[in-house]
């Protein structure tokens, strides 16, 4: 169970509701309700901001491929040990 | 970049990388291989190992394993077949090694796997945008640990019907 509580989309400021409208974009999915990780990074957006551009550009394609960054970052979260 | 052999093959590469990481970074304490002494077995393991890697080069960990010959040479025909052409090209292998040995702090794994990735023509850039992968990645994989987050996004990706290396098709058997 997280240790906080995960708050609904609709109980975030206008200045989070962009980061979850680019949440959606990305993933090109249309969530029910954002990722947990999403409305994480959006509680703070002076953090959840630039960490998620710096992911973006990171995971951009560019001499690799988005699958190729996604196939890396499965195996960093797999050393990392973190199921989510 | 679908089907279950590419994951089969990334998490070879994770495997037998880790594993070469742990010898070469804690057996300091083990005397490393004099190649000019050493047995004849162990030197063609090193011939080939140079002759894999067009250079000069011998695998972390490998100087350690090889005082048993016959061990280091099974290492080193996992470790071959994990990083040869096969579905995922070598180069991106070697840049799944780095960003695995980045993660796990292995400094002699980073540097060797950063050689390779130069080898196989990965520029500056691309090394940038796999550092900045594991950078991020590990921030994400922390902040959901630390706060016990659960997965919720299975649901996006589409379950996939081809075999593994060797098994049965599932589903309708299409490769997406």
């Amino acid at each position: 169970m997280p240790t906080v509580r995960l708050r609904a989309a609709a109980e975030y400021p206008p200045s989070s509701q962009k980061l979850f409208e680019a949440s959606r974009a990305w993933f090109n999915y249309d969530f029910t309700e954002p990722p947990a990780m999403s409305r994480v990074m959006a509680w703070d957006v002076e953090f959840g901001g630039p960490h998620g551009r710096a992911m973006k550009r990171a995971m951009g394609p560019g001499e690799f491929t988005r699958g190729e960054k996604e196939m890396v970052a499965a195996v960093v979260s797999g050393i990392n040990a973190c199921e989510y | 970049m679908t089907g279950d052999a590419l994951w089969y093959e990334a998490a070879q590469v994770v495997g037998i990388t880790n594993a070469l990481n742990v010898a070469a970074d804690t057996l300091d304490g083990l005397e490393a291989v004099d190649e000019a002494s050493a047995p004849a077995e162990a030197r063609v393991l090193f011939a080939e190992m140079r002759d894999f890697y067009q250079r000069d080069a011998i695998p972390p960990g490998f100087r350690f394993i090889a005082r048993d010959p016959t061990y280091a040479a099974e290492v080193w025909a996992t470790m071959r077949h994990a990083f040869a052409d096969h579905r995922l090209s070598r180069r991106l292998k070697e840049s799944l090694a780095f960003a695995v040995s980045v993660t796990s702090r292995s400094a002699s794994g980073a540097d060797f796997h950063l050689s390779e990735m130069r080898r196989l023509g990965v520029g500056p850039r691309g090394v940038m945008e796999i550092v900045g992968v594991t950078q991020m990645f590990s921030s994400y994989t922390k902040i959901a640990d630390t706060l016990q987050l659960e997965p919720d996004m299975g649901g996006i990706a589409p379950e996939d019907p081809s075999p593994a290396p060797g098994g049965a098709p599932r589903g309708d058997g299409s490769l997406t």
